[in-house]
């Protein structure tokens, strides 16, 4: 406790090593959760587009309808399904219910979020082609 | 702050999956042109609660990064400095959003 | 009789540690434990170990084996292959102390602030003298303080003044039956961003319970409960 140096700290949840599903669904939520904070922040700041008026708004459109666009939108709802699953999972365990299900929850949330992945990733290739 | 995190949290399974079924999934292309944008916003209930997905989504986001700094070692004195630097970037964040909801939204007028 | 090669962290604070093989014949009906044990007897009487009961009873001989946390004493031979290492390190988030040993005084210090000390009325009846330098008898039930849960805590490597999954279970248990102690300090100790809160919910520490105190649930129902006097604080005016 009082000898393991900052860094070493800070990198202890990152340590999967000896963990099992609720280790792993910790470090997915925290990656997740990392990765959506950076998009919130590139998102609100690529809108800022709109109030360049239409020209600049509908070049970026055009531009988000690549298929390299696309399928980081697949990525983007991969991240947000899986913290937003998990969340409600953790929610539970949080206050102490489903505890003995815990594994099996998280396998569900992983199910989930690849099968509803996979239905808004062919959507999304629908919708823009 | 547990407990705001799992309420913000609960309340974005509603307000994101609007947010993403209304601005892409029922929008013919999946993105809308600034003409359509202009047109969305300018509904007062989507305004609101579009602001609203703003505010919350912004709050959710900095509860867990200040999560994820407080794992870093830090300590309280360090954590009330940060807990006021992330406030202020919230705000800043809403009032930019709420900012250009108003003039995009003022562009139907 | 097979002969089981153990790889031990080896060093002592101060130098560098680093892994070293060692070879043991022992039966296959044998516990990690003989196997650490013969090692010092025969091999090298400075191999720093903690044990006691021999019947995860007492909760000294938590080690992490290959990577994951186990008592010594009830970990079987035959769980391994004689052609693989098992590796058998010290616990995490504790101060080290050299080889395996590690200085468990940071949790049992935690322990004593909450002051379980819930056991059978007959064990402390006062025509009953206590042992020869022992001030008071004090046993938390299921829970055998051997520190895995916080060993296995990713909330505990990353927060030193976190309270862990032991101590917070320890507090759920003296609330739900408090025998006239003072629960509101309890609440207070828990009711904090290092306490209860403080959990992310990783499941760790019940995966690694050898004794099913279930800490994650403990945890959870503290949290009800913290909610529950909340709520009847801001319904009853701020008293």
């Amino acid at each position: 406790m009082k000898e393991a140096p900052r860094w070493k700290r800070a990198s202890g949840w990152v340590d999967l090593r000896g963990r099992r599903e609720g280790g792993l669904a910790f470090l997915l939520m925290r990656l997740t959760g990392i990765g959506l904070v950076i998009y919130l922040f590139i998102h609100l700041y690529v809108l800022r587009l709109l109030a360049q008026g239409p020209e600049a708004w509908d070049a970026f459109i055009a531009m988000a309808k690549s298929p390299l666009f696309l399928a980081l939108d697949g990525l983007l709802i991969l991240g947000i399904l899986y913290h937003a699953l998990n969340g409600v999972r953790v929610t539970l365990l949080g206050l102490g219910i489903g505890v003995p299900h815990q594994a099996r929850l998280f396998w569900g949330v992983m199910a989930l979020t690849l099968l509803v992945t996979a239905i808004a990733a062919y959507a999304i290739f629908t919708i823009a082609g | 702050m547990w407990i705001w995190q799992a309420f913000t949290g609960l309340l974005l399974l509603i307000l994101l999956t609007l947010h993403m079924v209304f601005n892409h999934f029922v929008v013919e292309g999946g993105l809308r042109t600034y003409r359509d944008v202009v047109a969305y916003l300018s509904h007062p209930v989507v305004f609101t609660w579009e602001i609203l997905f703003l505010v919350v989504v912004t709050a959710h986001a900095l509860m867990g990064v200040r999560a994820i700094l407080l794992d870093l070692g830090i300590g309280p004195g360090t954590d009330r400095w940060l807990k006021r630097g992330l406030t202020l970037l919230g705000l800043g964040i809403i009032g930019y959003g709420v900012w250009l909801s108003w003039w995009i939204r003022s562009r139907g007028a | 009789m097979p002969t089981w090669q153990l790889r031990l962290l080896r060093g002592r604070p101060g130098g560098s540690p680093r892994l070293e093989i060692y070879r043991v014949e022992l039966p296959a009906e044998a516990y990690l434990i003989d196997a650490v044990e013969k090692i010092w007897a025969e091999q090298d009487r400075s191999l720093l170990f903690r044990h006691a009961c021999h019947h995860a009873s007492c909760g000294a001989c938590g080690v992490r084996v290959n990577g994951r946390e186990r008592l010594m004493c009830i970990t079987p031979l035959r769980e391994f292959s004689p052609d693989r290492p098992i590796q058998v390190e010290p616990l995490r988030h504790f101060p080290w102390l050299g080889d395996l040993l590690v200085d468990v005084s940071p949790m049992m210090r935690r322990m004593a602030e909450v002051g379980f000390a819930i056991v059978r009325q007959d064990e402390l009846t006062a025509d009953r003298p206590l042992p020869e330098g022992i001030e008071r008898i004090t046993r938390f039930e299921d829970c055998i303080e051997c520190g895995l849960c916080l060993s296995a805590c990713p909330v505990m490597a990353a927060d030193e003044a976190y309270l862990g999954p032991a101590t917070l279970a320890a507090i759920e248990r003296m609330l739900k039956e408090p025998r006239g102690g003072d629960t509101a300090r309890l609440l207070t100790l828990a009711d904090d961003p290092h306490g209860a809160w403080r959990c992310h919910s990783a499941m760790e520490c019940t995966a690694v319970c050898p004794s099913n105190v279930d800490p994650a649930s403990a945890i959870g129902r503290l949290r009800r409960r913290l909610i529950a006097e909340r709520f009847r604080r801001w319904i009853g005016g701020g008293r």
